[in-house]
């Protein structure tokens, strides 16, 4: 049972020699020793590898440009070549049914889909896209909820109900209604937007990914406001003020560093939560659009099929339940590692 | 020659069947409560199912009975009959209502006739062709109890400018044209006489599709005391076997019998077998199918597209007596936008027309037994229709045996539009974007830089009418299904230069294709369609190929339809105007 | 005290407002929309159009159009949907809330229950090997996309097992009125309440142990234990109930998002036709007097809540003073 030891300040596994080293150094090592939360890392990181390695994957091993419809092609299974869309059969031959999977890694391993597509192909690519906008929404998202939050609790008064309204707004805004109106607007200007020297295509993935950003903006920003809020208060702060430090100086080297582990634990969990939430808005077609495709568009394409066909919205689901896992996993540790004092802790 | 105003007003906005929705499985299906099974069996008696359109009194006997279950993957909208406009509900109303005249429900080609049903027979005009006396049947009740007089026809004809809707089919009247949702006054364009017993329609124009128009549902009697304002989902009384107990989009129609019904011409409209209708909405298209194959319910409603999944699952000879497979007279097609680059030159149209992989597209349709592909506007079994496709490979002019890549890349270069960007739009649901993306990729196979621009489906219809939009797309899928069986109803109002309305949501002539020679051939065969049928049928014939060489869009293929019954439904009989004929189907 | 809660009221109106304004501008800025169009039925000629416009108010300005909107929805209740003009809005969202209350208080029991066995389980069995197997079930739980989760318990129950023992008594997808047959609206929702509480029992099977763990370091608890109660009655019965204030206050917020309509996937997968499932489809039709009504309703639940959430929050610790 809990000792007195274990619940003392530093963990079991520090001498009194660590007190004075740097703490980002002890975080390292208290994260090393975490083996559930390496293995985590590694598994992300073999999903990202694979990910990259899509063009790879497509060019030399299937042999296939997954992308454009492939309803007339053939492939070969067990020696023999069979065409990738299949006639119903009986005497009505109604029908055109894509192959399932082959197992079979150069010849449509995961099948093919309503279009003939290779679904591992596309699996892999898709996973660059949720990868790309997850992460970037999720590094976006705490960028700007870092800014605003330290702005509202630095200042505090006006300007922090102000923005705290803002937020609640926010937050309890349609998030579909946002992204289905925004997706509308966008799509039908098919040449893209200028935004001065930038140019954004009206396929883009930074739009799903802005949109995302936006909508969790206020999630990541109580906490950190909470954080700013506690160090504001802090005796140092104010030792610095005496010392005539400026509002500049003191946001970006008194208080910013001690913010700045609140984001990094909060930033594997957001990552995980943009690509599930890109994956609930890919699916309802407003999240990535053709000609890009995210395992949230897949599991879409693998509706229809779902009763024939399986694996084509199988296959991205699980994907996606490994990924977010390993980032939730990692997530813990990161934090038991920034935090020794932490609540959660996956012991290993 | 110069064609009276009044004609061309005739040319002006009408009304046209909108491109049924295609529900499909997925997230724009949504699922309600299939609740109660409710089949009733009933005791019938033994003895063929009667296939022949008037059955005689004692097999009708025999059959009656039960509750003819339908799902539908959503409602028809607001179920006013002076505005609705899909086949949905006109499924329904021609069992609840009755026009004028009629098209014969029976099955086969004898259903495209007209033939008189309120009105005993079906008037020579006079006057011209501009003035048509019917005589109205006496004895006929509403399903309220009030007798059908020709004056309820004033109410039902003012209502179709007073009720916010389709207003051109019935713009030839005389006062129609002063007729407007604030008021309409028709009263010399419809002349009633209760003691005669007669109506009495003048027109502006000779009309000879009139008895057509006479014939769809926004023409069927409605009392006269029924409110000129949209009645919304209440549905005023009618004259039909049937009548509308109750109508919530959110859960389910109900029809039961009209007890003031009697037979008075069972070509036009006959008794119905079962004793209440029911069409419930909501489900998803797979467990629609899953609930018939089950015997939980009795049809799929035939405008849902079925899963391609399930597709294979009917193919199994146990489903073998419950599918039914018909050619429809319906385009699927994407227009190629001709106001801009790269499309407004001829050369280019026909290049993706040589490359567009029609066999590819039939497969996304769900394959041959379910699409046929074409290279015409005017599909199979319709007047006029001959078959001709230029854009095959090979010898033929005919038939599309595939494409001709190598015509298409020299007509690319020729047309000095190699390289350009072009969008496709289409509707984001699962054979909508599959349809996109193939047309994309035979686009990029002939030097085009092709994009999507998916837009959900209640949006991207009048997005590709209004010009406004046409600086953004350059390729835009559409769908069409004939009005009645005729052939301006898809050469005039498609590609016909009086259907380009500009800046509006309504403007069929999606391509904006306006060919003054091929204008004037229309225009002469519609004067000439009273005078010389024959010779405007052989002129229309001239048209479609005249409008296929122009390739003002890619058309590419001609669907057929699914009727997926229950087990224990007999009588099943196909009407080339109404699809399925509900009521004449009985259950065992 | 007071008027720090009448102050947190009046900041939900404002944002209220706020939202609306901004869900009314948003439609209005989308293209292909046009109501009068939808209104006027399927392709009526320009005349028709401007009537319309004229008869309906759409061609008064944009802030007239909304205070008439709003007048609509709050005092007279006679909105009229843009897809239907026979349905009104509201009495239609009314209908359509029992659905999504089923699924939400069915889904929210389970899960309350269920995550408390697991929080407890994983804080009792802490050291051994089943405190980070519970913890990892229930990462999984959070990690896997509840419409995904659906579609394959789908797969499962309605194709691949449904003819077995196991799961032919679940009925075809959708929703029975309560008052219409009880058992067919149980066993309808069964499977849609497993789905729904999954990735809830696994955050706040998380949080429970946390806390627990937590409050085992007071000084209450330690003084219990040197009094020599056993380890189980010191966690039931001083532990548990401290711990569940976090526990409490993140049920009030997630509840009231999902009551708003937040179970939207869930409801869309099953074919539920509850609140969510209305917002999707009133989206995906641009018909916006119901999604103006599902936006009211949603945003107040979810702007209640908070306040509420906000408000016990101060009352539990004045040194807490939220802005």
């Amino acid at each position: 049972m809990a000792t007195l030891l274990e619940q003392a300040e530093v963990g079991p596994e520090l001498t009194s020699a660590d007190l004075g080293r740097n703490p980002w150094a002890l975080a390292g090592r208290r994260l090393r020793r975490n083996r559930i939360a390496l293995a985590a890392l590694a598994l992300f990181l073999l999903i990202v590898v694979l990910s990259l390695a899509a063009p790879l994957y497509a060019k030399y091993v299937a042999h296939v440009n997954p992308f454009p419809p492939n309803l007339n092609g053939h492939t070969v299974v067990n020696g023999n070549v069979v065409p990738v869309m299949q006639q119903g059969g009986g005497t009505l031959h109604l029908g055109e049914t894509p192959i399932g999977p082959t197992w079979d890694l150069g010849h449509y391993f995961l099948g093919a889909d309503n279009v003939g597509r290779d679904v591992g192909a596309l699996l892999l690519y898709g996973g660059r896209s949720s990868l790309l906008v997850g992460i970037g929404s999720a590094v976006l998202c705490c960028l700007a909820a870092t800014v605003v939050a330290l702005i509202a609790g630095f200042f505090g008064g006006t300007v922090d109900a102000v923005l705290s309204r803002i937020m609640d707004v926010i937050w309890a805004f349609p998030v579909y209604l946002l992204a289905i109106s925004i997706s509308t607007e966008l799509l039908t200007h098919s040449s893209g937007f200028q935004f001065g020297p930038l140019h954004v295509s009206a396929s883009s993935l930074w739009l799903p990914a802005v949109i995302i950003a936006f909508i969790f903006v206020p999630y990541v920003y109580r906490p950190v406001r909470g954080q700013v809020l506690a160090v504001v208060n802090k005796e140092f702060v104010e030792a610095s003020i005496a010392q005539g430090a400026g509002n500049i100086r003191l946001i970006f080297s008194e208080i910013l560093p001690n913010v700045v582990s609140t984001v990094i634990v909060l930033l594997p969990l957001m990552v995980a939560t943009t690509i599930l939430t890109e994956s609930a808005l890919s699916f309802l077609s407003v999240g990535v659009q053709p000609p890009n495709v995210s395992w949230g568009t897949i599991i879409q394409d693998g509706t229809s099929l779902l009763y024939t066909r399986p694996w084509v919205s199988i296959a991205p689901g699980i994907m996606i339940l490994l990924t977010v896992l390993s980032l939730n996993v990692l997530g813990d540790g990161v934090r038991d590692a920034l935090d020794p004092r932490a609540k959660l802790r996956v012991e290993g | 020659m110069k064609l009276p105003a009044a004609r061309s007003a005739r040319l002006q906005p009408r009304a046209w069947r909108r491109p049924r929705f295609r529900h499909r499985s997925g997230l724009s299906a949504g699922a309600a409560a299939l609740g109660a099974l409710t089949l009733i069996l009933a005791a019938c008696s033994s003895g063929s199912p009667s296939s022949s359109s008037s059955s005689s009194a004692s097999a009708a006997a025999g059959h009656k009975g039960g509750t003819f279950t339908i799902l539908a993957n959503s409602a028809f909208g607001v179920a006013d009959p002076a505005q609705n406009y899909t086949l949905q509900q006109w499924q329904l109303l021609i069992d609840t209502h009755d026009g004028l005249v009629g098209f014969a429900k029976v099955g086969g080609v004898a259903g495209s006739k007209i033939v008189p049903d309120l009105a005993t027979s079906i008037p020579t005009p006079t006057n011209g062709g501009k003035t048509y006396l019917f005589h109205i049947r006496k004895g006929i009740k509403f399903s309220n109890g009030q007798t059908l007089k020709p004056s309820d026809f004033v109410r039902t004809f003012e209502r179709q400018f007073t009720v916010p809707g389709p207003t051109s089919f019935y713009s030839g009247l005389i006062g129609a044209d002063k007729c407007s949702t604030k008021g309409c006054d028709l009263s010399k364009g419809v002349v009633a006489d209760d003691s005669a017993y007669t109506l009495t329609l003048n027109l502006t124009a000779p009309d000879p599709e009139l008895m057509d128009q006479l014939s769809l549902p926004f023409a069927f009697a409605v009392p006269a005391n029924t409110s000129p304002k949209l009645t919304g989902n209440n549905v005023p009384p009618g004259t039909g076997p049937y009548m509308w107990k109750s109508y919530n989009p959110n859960t389910q129609a109900v029809l039961v019998r009209n007890p003031y019904f009697h037979v008075w011409n069972a070509t036009a409209q006959p008794d119905g077998y079962p004793n209440e209708i029911i069409e419930k909405f909501g489900l998803q298209v797979s467990d629609e199918v899953r609930a018939v194959q089950n015997g939980q319910a009795n049809e799929v409603f035939d405008g849902d597209q079925i899963p391609s999944d399930q597709l294979s699952q009917l193919n199994s000879p146990k489903y073998a007596s419950q599918v039914h497979v018909n050619t429809l007279t319906a385009d699927w097609y994407f227009a190629l936008n001709t106001r801009r680059p790269p499309f407004n030159n001829l050369q280019a149209r026909q290049a993706i027309n040589y490359a567009s992989n029609r066999a590819a597209l039939v497969k996304i349709a769900g394959g041959s037994s379910l699409a046929v592909p074409t290279c015409q506007i005017l599909p199979p079994n319709y007047p006029s229709y001959t078959p001709y496709c230029p854009y095959t490979a090979g010898p033929g002019h005919n038939t599309w045996t595939g494409p001709d890549l190598a015509k298409a890349k020299q007509l690319v270069q020729q047309s000095g539009t190699a390289g350009m960007k072009v969008v496709v739009n289409g509707t984001n649901d699962q054979v909508g974007k599959a349809l996109v993306e193939q047309m994309i990729s035979d686009l990029d196979a002939i030097g085009y830089k092709a994009t999507p621009q998916l837009l959900s489906t209640s949006v991207q219809y009048p997005f590709v009418q209004n010009s406004a939009n046409s600086g953004k797309w350059n390729v835009g899928w559409s769908a069409w299904y004939q009005d009645y069986p005729a052939q301006s109803d898809f050469l005039n109002v498609l590609l016909g230069c009086g259907t380009i309305h500009p800046n509006s949501d309504a403007s069929p002539n999606i391509a904006a294709f306006c060919d003054k020679s091929i204008q004037s051939k229309i225009d002469q065969a519609e004067t000439m369609a009273a005078t010389d049928p024959a010779g405007a049928a052989t002129l229309w014939t001239q048209i479609d190929h005249a409008d296929t060489d122009a390739a003002p869009w890619v058309d590419m293929y001609n669907p057929k339809q699914i009727d997926f019954l229950s087990s224990n439904v007999h009588g099943y009989l196909w009407n080339p105007q109404w699809y399925i004929l509900i009521d004449r189907l009985w259950l065992s | 005290m007071l008027t720090f809660i009448i102050r947190r009221l009046l900041w939900t109106v404002l944002v209220l407002f706020v939202i609306t304004v901004v869900v009314f501008i948003i439609f209005f800025k989308t293209p292909g929309v046009d109501p009068a169009r939808a209104i006027a039925g399927r392709n009526p000629s320009a005349q028709v159009l401007q009537e319309i416009r004229e008869q309906f108010g759409l061609d008064k300005p944009l802030p007239v159009q909304y205070g008439l909107m709003m007048k609509s929805i709050f005092i007279d209740r006679d909105l009229v949907s843009y897809s239907n003009q026979g349905v009104k809005v509201v009495p239609e969202i009314a209908a359509a809330t029992p659905a999504t209350l089923s699924l939400v208080f069915g889904a929210a029991l389970i899960w309350v229950v269920m995550a408390i066995a697991v929080g407890v389980a994983a804080a009792l069995l802490r050291g051994t090997v089943f405190d980070p197997l519970l913890m990892v079930l229930a990462l999984i739980g959070v990690s896997a996309p509840v419409f995904w989760v659906g579609e394959v318990a789908n797969l499962i129950t309605q194709g691949t097992l449904h003819d077995t023992f196991l799961f032919s008594w679940v009925p075809p997808l959708g929703y029975t009125p309560l008052t219409q047959n009880p058992l067919l609206w149980f066993k309808g929702l069964v499977i849609p309440w497993i789905t729904l509480s999954i990735l809830y029992i696994g955050l706040y099977g998380r949080v429970l142990r946390a806390n627990i763990l937590e409050t085992q370091n007071e000084d209450f608890v330690r003084t219990a234990r040197a009094k020599g109660i056993s380890e189980r009655q010191v966690l039931l019965r001083h532990t548990l109930r401290t711990s569940m204030i976090t526990f409490v206050s993140l049920f009030g917020l997630d509840f009231g998002a999902l009551v708003a309509g937040g179970a939207l996937l869930t409801e869309v997968v099953f074919g539920i036709h509850g609140v969510g499932y209305l917002t999707y489809q009133a989206l995906a039709n641009l018909d916006l007097p119901t999604i103006m009504a599902t936006v009211v309703y949603g945003a107040f639940f979810i702007v209640l809540v908070n306040a509420i959430v906000d408000i016990g929050y101060a009352w539990l610790d004045p040194r807490i003073r939220p802005t």
